[in-house]
């Protein structure tokens, strides 16, 4: 009504405008609000944005937006420059609305993402508790860390394999060296190399990454070195095969259905090919341990591997393998701190579901 | 200094990278974007590696005249033969890039070779999914059954006929446990557990009606994504709290030093 009123007067209506420093940004952003009448937004057809960097001075266009939105972001700001905005609203070719800002706008960039607030105290407690673990496992060295079967699973596996007189397989997934499951899965493929280097077997890795698979090589070698018998180890066993997912799980599975592996080790990260390489090692009567923090991937592997790390227990495998006492205490100290936000998820599901929102706007970092 | 110069590097990157998630102002900001890039040109560099490594496997097999020398020798004149047709169709159109998109030989060889390769052994994957799904829910202990059931109700729920089809899948599967239960009970001389047993039974074949045939027929979809939003999605959450925790606990290690196995 109000609308139609001022196109039959021929007259603009006001519109309150805002410009502000987009908040917790590296700068060159400045954030434009405005106030839209629910009554045009069936109407409005376009809206014009314009800029100038003195307020007398003629501004130009600097973006048209084709739906009725209330805020647009100019990622074009320059810093330290104050800039002044103006909104024009249309219908068809109608104006029908327009407002300048009041002040100028100047954009900066900020020392502190304070959306990120709670991450930085979570992290902090955290660090706190993984620290004084640490502290106390270098005096208490008998940590306590309950059995992880498919951990305990190796020497079996590998064991089985020698007499067998087959090769072990290893797989580490499609992860590079920067994911944290490939690093994980390094520390478990030393061992199996530490107790096959003991049995006199064979360990073969073939690799989706050149990076990961001098990793592996190096790490193989580590393990043949402190298992007392550099002789075994042989580098052309830990080989690159493709970069494309489906070529690698093609190219596993050739090897496997060539060579029948005793024993194969699918830890890392994976995707859809895990149960393509799962299922091919259960036909051929391998024994096999697979361990991976892809959530999706989980079920897969529980059902056709003997033995699945289950997420985090791939993080716990190089503590638990090494009994180091620092890294005993890392593990020792996640678990109170999933102990302290168990605690704190139920209190949020209860204040959530009394109607108070503290909790959750807390945690909401976007 | 072997080690040292390798763990001060690691440190110094890990902890720089920490403080980037908070700190936005330059040159903190950009920081993570610029480790990417700088991680980006150096793994350009590491396929060269993986190139030398494949290439030096495959010849040694056929060198020892092993059993798999074809499949090596295919794979070598394979990789030479991409090799070479890209190079001439560079020699013959200089204007046009051989290993773009939209040239003809990456077409071909993308559309005729590489897709068709590829869905194959995507394919495979429907058949391992019942070979897998079979042996995950025989229903040999509780925990399997209690899986099959959940299977069964949450494929009913999203298939065009399940909710037609419910009440008589749900009335052979609750026929099935209260055949189980009696046959079950026949075997048992105490009477209070054999009477435990027949009861069970019973209450399997009263439940066919209301369940299967009032509840089931009318809110199986509903019900399927009850159990995928609500049970299905605590478990799931509650292993991907554990994986991010134990992440962050993996990487202060990485950090601090603890964990060395990524270097030599």
């Amino acid at each position: 009504m109000k609308l139609i009123l001022l196109l039959f007067l021929g007259q603009v209506a006001p519109v309150e405008v805002r410009a502000f420093d987009t908040p917790y940004d590296a700068g060159g952003s400045i954030t434009i609000i405005w106030e839209m009448d629910t009554a045009w937004v069936a109407k409005v057809s376009r809206i014009g944005i314009f800029r100038a960097s003195a307020p007398g001075l003629q501004d130009s266009l600097i973006e048209t937006l084709y739906k009725p939105d209330s805020v647009y972001v100019d990622n074009s700001a320059k810093d330290n420059v104050p800039y002044y905005y103006r909104i024009v609203v249309y219908s068809d070719d109608t104006l029908i609305a327009e407002g300048k800002t009041a002040s100028a706008a100047v954009s900066t960039q900020q020392w502190f993402n304070g959306k990120r607030l709670s991450v930085l105290i979570i992290l902090i407690i955290y660090t706190v508790f993984l620290l004084y673990f640490i502290m106390r496992a270098r005096t208490n060295k008998n940590l306590y860390i309950r059995k992880i079967a498919g951990l305990e699973a190796i020497d079996e596996a590998v064991g089985r394999s020698t007499e067998m007189g087959r090769p072990i397989v290893y797989i580490m997934g499609l992860g590079y060296i920067s994911d944290i499951p490939t690093v994980a899965s390094l520390a478990i493929l030393k061992r199996v190399a530490y107790k096959a280097a003991e049995y006199n077997a064979e360990v073969v890795v073939p690799c989706y990454d050149p990076i990961v698979m001098v990793a592996a090589q190096e790490t193989v070698k580590e393990g043949f070195v402190e298992a007392g018998r550099p002789d075994l180890y042989k580098e052309s066993d830990i080989y690159y095969l493709t970069s494309d997912q489906f070529g690698y799980a093609a190219g596993v599975d050739g090897i496997m259905m060539r060579q029948k592996p005793g024993a194969v080790f699918l830890q890392g990260y994976f995707y859809a090919e895990s149960l393509i390489l799962a299922e091919t090692g259960h036909s051929i009567g391998a024994i096999q341990i697979s361990g991976t923090t892809a959530v999706t991937q989980l079920p897969f592997f529980i059902a056709s591997t003997d033995y699945t790390l289950i997420g985090e227990e791939m993080y716990a495998a190089s503590a638990y393998l090494s009994r180091d006492a620092l890294s005993l205490g890392t593990i020792k100290g996640e678990d109170y701190i999933k102990m302290i936000l168990v605690v704190v998820i139920l209190i949020g599901a209860l204040m959530e579901s009394a109607g108070i929102r503290i909790l959750t706007d807390f945690f909401s970092i976007f | 200094m072997k080690k040292e110069v390798p763990l001060a590097i690691t440190f110094i990157s890990g902890l720089l990278l920490v403080l980037a998630l908070f700190i936005p102002h330059k040159p903190f900001g950009n920081l993570e974007e610029i480790f990417n890039d700088w991680f980006i040109i150096v793994s350009g560099f590491t396929l060269l590696l993986g190139i030398d490594s494949l290439l030096g496997y495959n010849f040694h097999k056929i060198k020892r005249k092993d059993k798999d020398a074809p499949f090596a020798l295919i794979l070598i004149l394979s990789f030479f033969i991409t090799l070479a047709w890209g190079i001439i169709e560079i020699l013959r159109t200089p204007e046009h890039n051989p290993f773009s998109p939209s040239s003809t030989f990456s077409l071909y060889f993308y559309n005729y070779i590489f897709i068709p390769l590829q869905s194959t052994m995507f394919a495979i994957l429907s058949f391992f999914i019942a070979s897998a799904a079979y042996r995950a829910f025989r229903a040999k202990e509780i925990n399997s059954a209690l899986l099959l059931v959940s299977a069964v109700l949450v494929m009913l729920g999203r298939v065009p006929l399940g909710q037609d089809a419910a009440p008589y899948v749900i009335s052979v599967i609750f026929l099935i446990f209260a055949v189980y239960f009696y046959a079950e009970s026949t075997g048992i001389t105490e009477t209070r557990t054999k009477l435990i047993y027949i009861l069970v039974a019973l209450i399997f074949v009263a439940l066919i009606y209301p369940l299967g045939w009032v509840y089931f027929k009318k809110h199986i979809p509903e019900f399927a994504d009850w159990l995928m939003n609500i049970p299905q999605m605590a478990g799931k959450r509650g292993i991907m709290i554990g994986i991010a925790l134990g992440g962050i606990a993996m990487s202060i290690r990485i950090i601090l030093g603890i964990e060395r196995t990524y270097m030599k």
